[in-house]
């Protein structure tokens, strides 16, 4: 008998640490090879770690909530065999929690077709041996940054810039510091990780790529409350609970099919305009771990029942933190839903590189002033955030006017419904 | 079988190898270092160490001989050689460097263990010493290995008919004729020394250029009319074929065009380069990826396809050189302790012992203009016009700087001359620095000394150097020329 370390793989797509979710073995335990014996969650999506080996477990190395980086060993195995007991076993790939992570890979290294990140400097490039090593340890290729000093050359502060306004997560989340008074701790430094460091970057990069702007109005959903209630009883028969959410879902399809440019995206690289004839429909979920978008696939196509099905598989997973990437993947447009909490209105950041976000508000009753009295009547606020290089006021007031018109007389909405 | 469990395996102990184990020493792994021969490998005992040893003496005698009496010494005897005296110092200036290393690996508390290895599985190394068998485990491997001289038909190296440079290092008799295969850095270093330590020594190139076509033609040029100087005849476009033992040498046959020649000599010098020493070690059999060249393939980080194994120095590719060897291992060494880093260099330095020697940094003309680089900045300068080459009766050779004309940024460096292994560094430096011809020109150099050949060269690619007469400039271009600082 001899002990084996199992190290937590290579995840790809740039992953360099994951956070230890959970243990799904102990100590004493026999594990047969292949068998998942942790969850980590990466900034990206929480994979299962598989064991290559069988074996009995010897020793857990990290504690769950451990941030540990890839190649470290997670865990120690009592195998049989003549191993040394130095011997180190890093599993093949992981597997993303629901789907296989299509680019998670064992690092297969050859002279042409490896990623070692950042690359190293062109031969163009203009930076010392020092801003170079400084640009590596700090994760910023030096290829892409436009030198500031003579002849273009790469000083320190623009490597430093570079990191600071690509990723000013991580200039926040650096060093964990607990200044305190002699009354204690005023502050408190959590470094900036997983997928609130994600969240992060994406905003600052879809605030610093997009002009965003907002245009806002009030529909009277008094039909549509009458239909949802119908429908949710409807579909409780399936153990269904119907929201609004797949009604104004169907609202925003048959709207973007009316104004395709809804659905498109910036393709900032080619400098085109992506038009998209398939309807993948976002919605934002709040979870313990933070902001989450799974994703609707082909909402189109797809029935209220089934639509409402999804959403509460995906809102659980994400609130579960098992969400794979592949169901976050591939939005053409997003919809957040803030109601059930409060808030009159609100701007919501666009998740680039879709062009549009649609805000659903808090469902209330209010008098309508409606010929020569006031009428309570039930109303809902909606937003629709657009990118401005692609759509102009105008239409956004049009998309929103048309977008409307079908939230508030249900008669067209399910007429057009696939 | 007793195993023994590392952190760090390092196989092989010469220049990349020991570095790497002493790094990750440092860095607090638990590591060892395997070796089949001398701590240091090929360069410290039988490669560049004692090759400069040889080629110091041999200079010092050649000085004595002839620029002493002109500096008004009269050597009233003839200079005796006692090639087994200067073999033995040399051993000892080997063994010292050898013992250094032994001392270092010691102190950094780096297990040295003696024996041939082969890769049992990814994660276990056999290890044969002179009494037992051992078993290495280890979390990560470095493949050190080196290279070895390449053989041609015709020519096997037994250290005793046809010598590769191991073989020609240990000589303790001078040959009174030697035939050279191959004009390349090795053979010339060493048939240069041979030379002048008073024998005859011809160089048989397969090509019509010497140092391989891969050196500045004009450093060239001045190694090549010295060789001729120091009497080392050099004869191109030569392809040896073979050779016949006889009562009293050899008689080398060797192709030119159609004809066939022979040469008599009293030792054959086999040197026509060096190959990846990438059969061995039962690498492939692990898996590990070779390329057609035999040398291991490798990414930025020196990993293998086995991403635990890294490989380092002369068997991952060119330049074989002891200096790359040593960057790599230092670098594989910090991945390992887990820092990010790439082998992100600009150009790696070459040096050539000939005499003069010759030493270059970044790209050559024709590379530059390859790499899109069309308006260029030449500047030349002889160590004839330098006070400190004059004194020292060195005069033979120049440097030379190629800049970017448009932004003056400098893209190659190469040198011709004395001492120029030493003045290289700064020229790596500047490169590596991104630096202009105006910061090497407006850098002070100290008086008199060769490295104010560097600035003057800078001066001289600037247009405007003082130690040389260069078309006079119209008072504007000149101030033009002082403003191109931006």
């Amino acid at each position: 008998m001899a002990g084996r370390e199992v190290k937590l793989p290579d995840i790809g797509e740039g992953v360099t640490e994951g956070e230890m979710v959970r243990w799904l073995v102990k100590v004493g335990d026999l594990v047969k090879a292949d068998q998942t014996v942790a969850e980590v969650m990466t900034d990206k999506a929480t994979v299962e770690v598989p064991t290559p080996v069988a074996g009995t477990v010897k020793e857990l190395k990290v504690k769950e909530g451990d941030i540990i980086p890839i190649e470290s060993t997670m865990l120690v195995l009592e195998v049989s065999g003549t191993a040394g007991s130095a011997a180190t076993v890093t599993p093949a790939h992981a597997q993303s929690a629901h789907t296989p992570l299509s680019s998670a890979h064992r690092r297969e290294t050859n002279n042409s077709e490896t990623k070692v990140y950042p690359p190293t400097a062109g031969a163009h490039v203009l930076a010392t041996p020092a801003t170079r090593r400084l640009a590596r340890e700090i994760n910023v290729d030096v290829n892409v940054i436009a030198g500031t000093g003579p002849v273009g050359r790469v000083t320190r502060d623009d490597v430093i810039k570079t990191k600071t306004s690509s990723k000013s997560a991580d200039a926040m989340g650096g060093a964990i510091v607990i200044s305190t008074t002699s009354a204690g701790p005023t502050e408190k430094r959590v470094p900036l990780r997983g997928i609130r460091r994600k969240i992060a970057e994406q905003m600052q990069m879809t605030k610093r790529v997009v002009p965003h702007f907002t245009i806002m109005d009030e529909a009277n959903v008094t039909a549509l409350v009458r239909l949802r209630a119908e429908s949710k009883e409807a579909a409780e028969k399936y153990g269904v609970k119907v929201t609004y959410l797949p009604f104004v879902m169907k609202a925003l399809i048959s709207s973007m099919k009316e104004f395709p440019m809804f659905n498109a995206s910036v393709d900032d690289q080619a400098g085109e305009i992506v038009y998209k004839k398939y309807y993948n429909i976002g919605f934002a979920a709040d979870t313990p771990n933070g902001l989450l978008v799974p994703v609707i696939k082909n909402a189109d196509k797809k029935t209220i029942l089934e639509i409402s099905k999804e959403i509460i598989d995906l809102a659980k997973k994400a609130r579960d933190g098992k969400i794979s990437l592949e169901d976050m993947r591939g939005a053409t447009i997003t919809i957040t839903n803030i109601g059930s909490v409060g808030g009159t209105y609100a701007t919501p950041i666009i998740n680039h590189p879709e062009v549009a976000i649609i805000g659903m508000y808090k469902l209330d009753m209010k008098p309508v002033y409606k010929e020569g009295a006031f009428v309570p009547t039930q109303v809902m606020n909606f937003t629709v955030t657009c990118d401005h290089r692609l759509i102009d006021g105008a239409v956004a007031a049009n998309f929103l006017k048309a977008f409307l018109k079908r939230i508030e007389n249900v008669g067209q909405l399910i007429l057009e419904m696939t | 079988m007793a195993t023994q469990n590392f952190d760090v395996c390092v196989i092989g102990s010469g220049p990349g190898g020991y570095v790497a184990a002493i790094r990750a020493a440092q860095f607090g792994k638990k590591v060892c270092v395997i070796e089949r021969e001398q701590l240091g490998g090929v360069c410290l005992n039988v490669g560049c160490i004692p090759s400069k040893a040889m080629i110091s003496a041999a200079h010092l005698m050649h000085r004595v001989k002839h620029d002493a009496p002109e500096m008004g010494f009269e050597i009233k005897s003839e200079i005796k050689l006692n090639m087994k005296k200067l073999v033995g110092w040399k051993q000892s200036v080997c063994d010292k460097m050898s013992g250094g290393v032994s001392q270092l690996l010691k102190g950094n508390q780096v297990t040295v263990i003696r024996g041939e290895a082969n890769f049992k599985s990814a994660t276990e190394l056999e290890v044969k010493t002179k009494d037992i068998t051992l078993i290495i485990a280890a979390k990560n491997f470095i493949i050190a290995t080196g290279s070895r001289p390449i053989e041609i038909p015709g020519f096997k190296i037994d250290e005793k008919d046809v010598l590769s440079s191991t073989g020609a290092l240990a000589m303790d008799e001078l040959p009174k004729s030697t035939v050279v295969i191959g004009g390349g850095y090795i053979g010339l270093e060493i048939g240069s020394y041979l030379a002048k330590l008073g024998g005859q020594v011809t160089v048989l190139e397969a090509t019509s250029t010497l140092l391989g076509g891969v050196i500045d033609r004009d450093c060239v040029q001045v190694v090549e009319r010295k060789l001729k100087k120091n009497g080392v005849s050099v004869i191109f476009e030569a392809k040896a074929q073979g050779f016949a033992k006889l009562s009293d040498g050899y008689e080398v046959s060797y192709g030119r065009g159609d004809k066939k020649e022979k040469i008599k000599c009293d030792k054959i010098l086999l040197m026509v380069g060096r190959r990846p020493n990438s059969d061995q070690t039962n690498l492939k059999n692990i898996g590990i990826k070779i390329d057609e060249k035999g040398f291991i393939s490798v990414d930025a980080q020196r990993r293998t396809s086995i991403s635990h194994i890294y490989a380092i120095g002369d068997i991952v590719g060119q330049p074989m050189l002891a200096h790359k060897a040593s960057y790599e291992g230092v670098m594989v060494a910090e991945i390992i302790g887990g820092v990010n880093r790439a082998y992100d260099i600009k150009s790696v330095p070459a040096v050539v012992f000939t005499d003069p020697e010759i030493a270059c940094v970044g790209l050559l003309e024709h590379e530059c203009k390859e790499k899109g680089y069309s308006n260029l900045k030449i500047g030349k300068f002889p160590f004839a016009a330098n006070g400190r080459a004059v004194s020292i009766i060195e005069t033979d050779g120049f440097i030379k700087i190629i800049a970017d004309a448009n932004t003056n940024v400098i893209l190659g460096v190469h040198m011709v001359g004395p001492e120029v292994s030493n003045l290289i560094s700064e020229a790596a430096l500047a490169i590596e620095m991104g630096a202009r011809l105006e910061d090497i020109a407006l850098t002070i150099h100290p008086h008199p000394t060769l490295g104010e050949v560097v600035m003057e060269t800078a001066e001289a690619a600037l247009g405007h150097a003082i130690h040389i007469i260069q078309k006079p400039l119209a008072r504007a271009s000149v101030e033009a020329a002082a403003r191109t600082t931006h």
